[in-house]
């Protein structure tokens, strides 16, 4: 028994020692050299640097700090940034010929000189090796690629493509990145190389890594001016990048209740209530209600196997939409805190503007026919009504009410939906549907739990239905799951988000996949048009789109009307925008983006996030976690802090 | 006590529960917390609210005389949730337990007794679902068959890994008695098998099967909780696992909607202990060593 | 299967034909051509070689690296936290079944039937806030701090120590709950064997009957229970590990499963069978040395 006394006591003292030490999550470097940024994939088991393959994950730091490409596009600006390239592309007359001229003076992290041989040889490694990300799209279209000079890279293609230079653009999230010639070209096997340690051609470098997958360490290169970044904007201001997974949510608000963590990625409205009642320098978008960035490039809506009756019927399709009471789904499932998606895209700030707002008038004015009659089912008002009742619960709405819940929605009119059922067979007995078969007419709804919205869209909507007399149940599955029924067609009705925005006004890019010719039958995987839309008029749009140039100005006239097919038919009911609570602390860094100074969009997953960071500032130097801060001091610095970029 | 069985065994049943309820405080707050989540459960029936719709009632709402354990933060009344949520829970829990019992009381009974050929094919069958790593294909398999996971259905899942457990424990009991010298009298003195088996060995099995039984049902009650964090359950049906669920993803705890969290947690844990007292409560009663020294006495 | 690994990539901002052409390359390179059965022959032909061929998640890392990374945190925080618990709950659990008539036995067997059913994931958040926050003492995320070099000097072991704590006593609490439990359980039935009744009679000294007769008896069973739980370890403590963001075989595991990477869930299956089943082995040849009523023939 001796013998167990004196573990006893020993394991005692070691909780003793343990006890006099402090918690130590952070790298020892000054707070005020070091930006903390939630890693969006949470945790990786295995870092691999070689994001030309299949699988990997470039989000967790990996895009944002060590790799570049030609050109950007901000989502929210819809400002073109010059990367790599030191101009936009020139395509020749018949878009067969593309040539780029790239910037002078950009070097690897490991002294060499980024320059054409780069470009070309990135391109040819991937149709070479079949099996990398871009090898199919590059062996498609590329007849031939060659260096005419040190700093021009020409495209030959082998059939005309005015887009071509999308695959070097950065429209949402990544892009193909340029691979570094003289490491590549010595490995033998180019898809079994992990780019272990990484060379660098963005402004940071890696300093360590996490092998469990937990964090990501950069450090900015001594040399960052000789990168894009650095000749666009100048110096990215944090010294040290570190991108690292806490957990769960709840640890991630501890985390920026502490100034641990400054960036986090969406948080449910629920935590982001407890972190601004916690951190006071914990802000999202909005100053004040309802705080959440709105400007993500993806809606959600709700989708139809279109294959499956009875949801290949458009009455059908228009029934469930008008069953809704949008305002009620926004109030009381997302405590009014959404934008609204009327047409099939996302609304974000620059789409508004090119599609949402011109549109308006058409929306007011159209019709749908319900027996003998036509309905206007518009209803512009939604928004001031969320408003109206934002106010009453004592929230303040700085903004007009369109600029923040979007143009409005369709009418709730469960007794203009019930004529479009019965129109076509449907009966009601007891406030129960019946198919017209006379079986009860059911509705199961999937949605992704892991992406809280989804499932809150379909608990809501589900709610909506049931009111209305349709059995309807949600049905939560994990990612894998949620996206694999996506893409066989394995569900009646999904709460995805289909609908898509991008910085520019070409949206051929995005909406070509709703071609009829992606179709493929239930229970074969599709990699686009997963509701299997078969429409002649919507396909016919999409391919005079392909062949007109990103800057023809009929282009925008083809959009509106491809978004005008959308309305008519409702192949998908889209609902809301993709709100997020990206929440960031402004008690190390200041200067985010913001809706009082939009000047970038804040994703910081995206490789557009290099940008973005010479903007920031710190708020004062040298700075230490421990030490306490007066708000008479925060305030001096503010006025030290508020150089905006505009 | 025996006597008295034969006369009545429904009144004897009684006399007995009686008993332990005026002699075992522990068994006593065991037994009346379970009958009132049985009324609690039966109250269910008449819910002004159905279970899965949201948006009910206000929301956030601290307990009051309106709403006895207030509102969650999506417009349900805690207090009609939690009365589904027992049921469901206790459903799933003896869903579990009745088929694991059964399972495993024959197989190791079988085994037992038998012997040989059967044993081992048994007891190798019963080794496999022992070492087979449970969480990650329950993870897995809760995971598949979620368009067709229900309270029944998750019961079913979970009995699966928890028969062995019991077959093994009832085997070596059974091996045990055998060698026992009231089993050699009883053969000596011309008892056939069945006749030993049935009134002399299962008075000694019945209380672990029924210790078992509770266990099974703690455990079974303990994993949804656990895969419910994963959101790998029913989850629109309450239970405590999901209402665990749900009060997590709202942030009820950070947000000061203790109702919401605790009544889950609470009732997981009076649960819990209520059942082990009962089972602690019929194990102390049907003691096999006692029992064996009254069988002895009455010998 | 239910979940389709080529499908599912399908969550990825790329333009229609792009992903037309990286679902054919995936079908390709994760061999997942041909019928399942094709495909079974060829996985029991590799398991037999030791191969358990490669992440599908993080292809193409074979499933063996990507299990040795994880394992030796797993097996730091479990073997630690399941040998602390079976040891104080056994401890407790014994005295307390052998004065279970005393009435701090009851009170501490109250406690623990309170304590062990607490939903564990409630439990992890009170620790976390009251230790990770409240009184920021112990780190609440990772198996070591960010800098620090994996070596066997003091610094680096007290910082091991350190972000193991929260973990490890959120597990040591569960399990000494259980042990306890049963522990008092087998040393109260053991209490009123015959011989602990001569013993006492015999008037040999209480402390000497408790641990000499009581305890050193009823730890039987609980020896083998030590041995499969150790063993379960391979499982990982799942709910642990992704609470407070340890590196280990758990969230592997998990991952594995929503990624539906196949390949991966077989291997830490197979790993974990293995070591259940050597577990138990080395338990019953060690169970003479423990118990000198047992031989084998």
């Amino acid at each position: 028994m001796k013998k167990f006394w004196r573990v006893l006591l020993f394991v005692a003292l070691i909780g003793m020692l343990t006890l006099t030490l402090t918690a130590q999550v952070l790298p020892k470097v000054p707070r005020g050299d070091l930006l903390i940024v939630d890693a969006l994939h949470g945790r990786l088991a295995k870092t691999d640097f070689n994001i030309w393959k299949p699988a990997t994950q470039a989000g967790n730091g990996i895009q944002q700090a060590l790799m570049d490409t030609l050109w950007y596009v901000d989502p929210t600006s819809g400002e073109w940034i010059n990367a790599l390239a030191a101009e936009p592309p020139i395509y020749n007359e018949d878009a067969t010929v593309m040539t780029v001229k790239l910037r002078q003076g950009i070097y690897w992290s490991d002294g060499v000189e980024f320059t054409a041989d780069d470009v070309v040889f990135t391109v040819k490694v991937q149709i070479e090796n079949p099996g990398f990300n871009y090898s199919g799209p590059f062996s498609t279209y590329v007849k031939d690629v060659y260096a005419k000079d040190k700093y021009t890279v020409v495209f030959e293609l082998k059939k005309p493509y005015p887009r071509f230079h999308n695959f070097f653009n950065v429209l949402i999230y990544g892009a193909c990145y340029i691979m570094p010639k003289h490491i590549f070209e010595k490995v033998e096997d180019p898809l079994k190389f992990d780019f272990n340690p990484p060379v660098s051609l963005g402004p940071y470098v890696l300093k360590d890594y996490d092998k469990a997958g937990y964090w990501w360490f950069f450090e900015r290169r001594e040399d960052w001016q000789r990168t894009s970044v650095g000749m666009v904007y100048g110096r990215p201001k944090p010294k040290y990048l570190l991108f690292i997974y806490y957990g769960p949510e709840e640890k991630k608000v501890l985390a920026q209740a502490q100034h641990q963590l400054d960036c986090i990625f969406d948080l449910t409205p629920e935590a982001w209530d407890v972190l601004r009642k916690r951190n006071k320098y914990s802000m999202v978008w909005y100053e004040d209600f309802p705080w959440a960035w709105m400007d993500d490039v993806a809606a959600r809506g709700l989708c139809f196997n279109l294959t499956k009756f009875p949801y290949n019927i458009k009455q059908v399709r228009w029934a469930l939409t008008l069953a809704i009471d949008i305002k009620d789904v926004i109030i009381s499932g997302f405590n009014g805190i959404e934008r609204l998606a009327p047409l099939h895209e996302a609304p974000t700030t620059a789409f508004m503007k090119y599609f949402d707002k011109p549109l308006k008038e058409w929306l007011e004015d159209f019709t749908i026919q319900v027996g003998d009659e036509q309905f206007k089912p518009f209803d512009p008002t939604i928004p001031e009504q969320i408003a109206e009742w934002a106010k009453d619960q004592g929230y303040n709405v700085t903004m007009a009410p369109e600029d923040i819940w979007g143009i409005g929605w369709w009418k709730y009119a469960p007794d203009v939906a019930e004529k479009l059922l019965k129109e076509v067979g449907f009966t009601k007995k007891d406030g129960k549907w019946y198919l017209p078969n006379g079986e009860p007419w059911k509705i199961t709804l999937v949605g992704l739990p892991a992406e809280i919205d989804s499932a809150r869209l379909a608990f809501a909507v589900a709610d909506q239905w049931r009111k209305f007399g349709i059995e309807t149940s949600v049905e939560t599955v994990e990612a894998g799951v949620f996206w694999t029924r996506w893409s066989l067609g394995d569900f009646d009705v999904g709460s995805y988000w289909p609908a898509s925005a991008s910085g520019i006004a070409d949206i051929w890019p995005l909406y070509q996949g709703w071609h009829k010719r992606y179709v493929v039958p239930t229970g074969q995987a599709a990699s686009s048009n997963q509701i299997r839309w078969t429409n002649n008029i919507a396909s016919d749009i999409i391919d005079k789109m392909a062949t007109l140039k990103p800057d023809d100005p009929r282009l925008m006239e083809l959009s509106r009307d491809l978004f005008k097919v959308f309305v008519e038919e409702m192949p998908y009911i889209c609902t809301v925008i993709n709100k997020k609570f990206n929440a960031y602390d402004q008690y190390v860094w200041t200067n985010f983006p913001s809706a009082k100074n939009p000047y970038m969009s804040t994703a910081w997953w995206w490789g557009t996030f290099k940008f973005l960071l010479p903007f920031l500032n710190f708020y004062c130097t040298p700075f230490h976690t421990t030490r306490s801060r007066s708000d008479d001091y925060k305030q001096s610095s503010v006025l030290w802090c508020t150089v905006s970029r505009r | 006590m025996i006597e008295r069985k034969r006369e009545n065994p429904v009144k004897a049943f009684f006399v007995i529960l009686r008993d332990m309820i005026k002699y075992n405080k522990g068994f006593a707050f065991g037994f009346f917390f379970i009958m009132l989540a049985l009324c609690l459960t039966f109250l269910s029936f008449f819910s002004p609210y159905n279970p899965k719709s949201w948006n009910v009632v206000p929301k956030d709402l601290p307990p009051s005389l309106k709403h006895l354990l207030g509102t969650n933060s999506v417009g349900q009344d805690v207090f009609w949730l939690l009365t589904f949520a027992i049921g469901n829970s206790f459903l799933l829990g003896s869903v579990t337990a009745i088929i694991a019992s059964t399972v495993g009381t024959i197989v190791g009974l079988v085994a037992g007794y038998k012997g040989g050929i059967a044993d081992r094919i048994l007891m190798s069958l019963n080794d496999t679902f022992i070492v087979l790593p449970s969480l990650p294909i329950l993870i897995f398999l809760a995971f598949s068959l979620r368009e067709n996971l229900n309270v029944v259905t998750m019961g079913m899942i979970l009995s699966v890994f928890s028969w062995p457990w019991g077959g093994r424990q009832i085997r070596a009991m059974v091996l045990s008695l055998r060698e026992r010298e009231f089993t050699y009298t009883a053969d000596s003195s011309g008892m056939n098998t069945f006749k030993i088996v049935f009134k002399e060995h299962f008075p000694f099995i019945i209380p672990w099967v029924m210790a078992n039984f509770i266990n099974t049902i703690l455990w079974s009650i303990g994993m949804e909780v656990t895969l419910a964090v994963f959101g790998l359950s029913s989850l629109e049906t309450p239970t405590i696992g999901t209402m665990i669920y749900w009060s997590t993803q709202y942030q009820a705890l950070f947000r000061g909607i203790w109702w919401w969290v605790l009544t889950p947690v609470v009732l997981a844990v009076l649960l819990f202990v209520s059942l082990f007292f009962v089972s602690s409560g019929i194990t102390e009663f049907l003691d096999p060593r006692t029992r064996l020294q009254r069988i002895k006495a009455r010998g | 299967m239910t979940i389709n690994r080529v499908a599912s990539y399908g969550a990825q901002y790329l333009d229609a034909e792009t992903l037309e052409h990286l679902k054919q390359t995936l079908t390709d390179l994760y061999g997942l051509k041909g019928s399942v059965f094709e495909q079974y022959v060829k996985f029991w032909s590799r398991l037999l070689h030791g191969d358990f061929g490669p992440s599908l998640a993080m292809f193409p890392t074979p499933v063996m690296e990507v299990i040795s990374t994880s394992i030796p945190w797993t097996l730091g925080l479990l073997v630690m936290s399941v040998f602390i618990a079976w040891l104080i709950g056994n401890f407790i659990g014994g005295i307390a079944g052998y004065f279970s008539e005393k009435r701090w036995a009851k009170v501490l067997s109250v406690i623990a039937a309170t304590i062990y059913p607490i939903p564990y994931y409630f439990m992890a958040l009170i620790l976390i806030i009251v230790f990770g926050y409240l009184i920021p003492v112990f780190p609440i995320i990772g198996g070591f701090s960010i800098g620090m070099q994996p070596s066997f000097s003091f610094s680096f072991i007290v910082d091991l120590i350190k972000h193991a704590f929260l973990p490890s006593l959120s597990l040591i609490i569960v399990g000494t709950g259980w042990w306890f439990l049963s522990m008092k359980a087998l040393s109260s039935t053991t209490k009123s064997e015959d011989y602990v009744q001569y013993a006492e009679a015999a008037g040999i000294p209480q402390s000497k009957i408790l641990f000499g007769y009581v305890m050193k008896n009823s730890m039987l069973p609980q020896f083998t229970n030590l041995a499969l739980s150790l063993g379960g370890v391979f499982n990982g403590a799942l709910v642990t590990e992704y609470f407070f963001a340890y590196p280990g075989i758990g969230q592997t595991l998990y991952m594995a499963v929503t990624n539906g990477d196949f390949n991966l869930m077989m291997g830490i299956s197979v790993f974990s069978i293995f070591a259940i089943a050597s577990a138990a082995l080395v338990i019953d040849l060690l169970y003479p040395l423990i118990d000198p009523r047992v031989r084998y023939r």
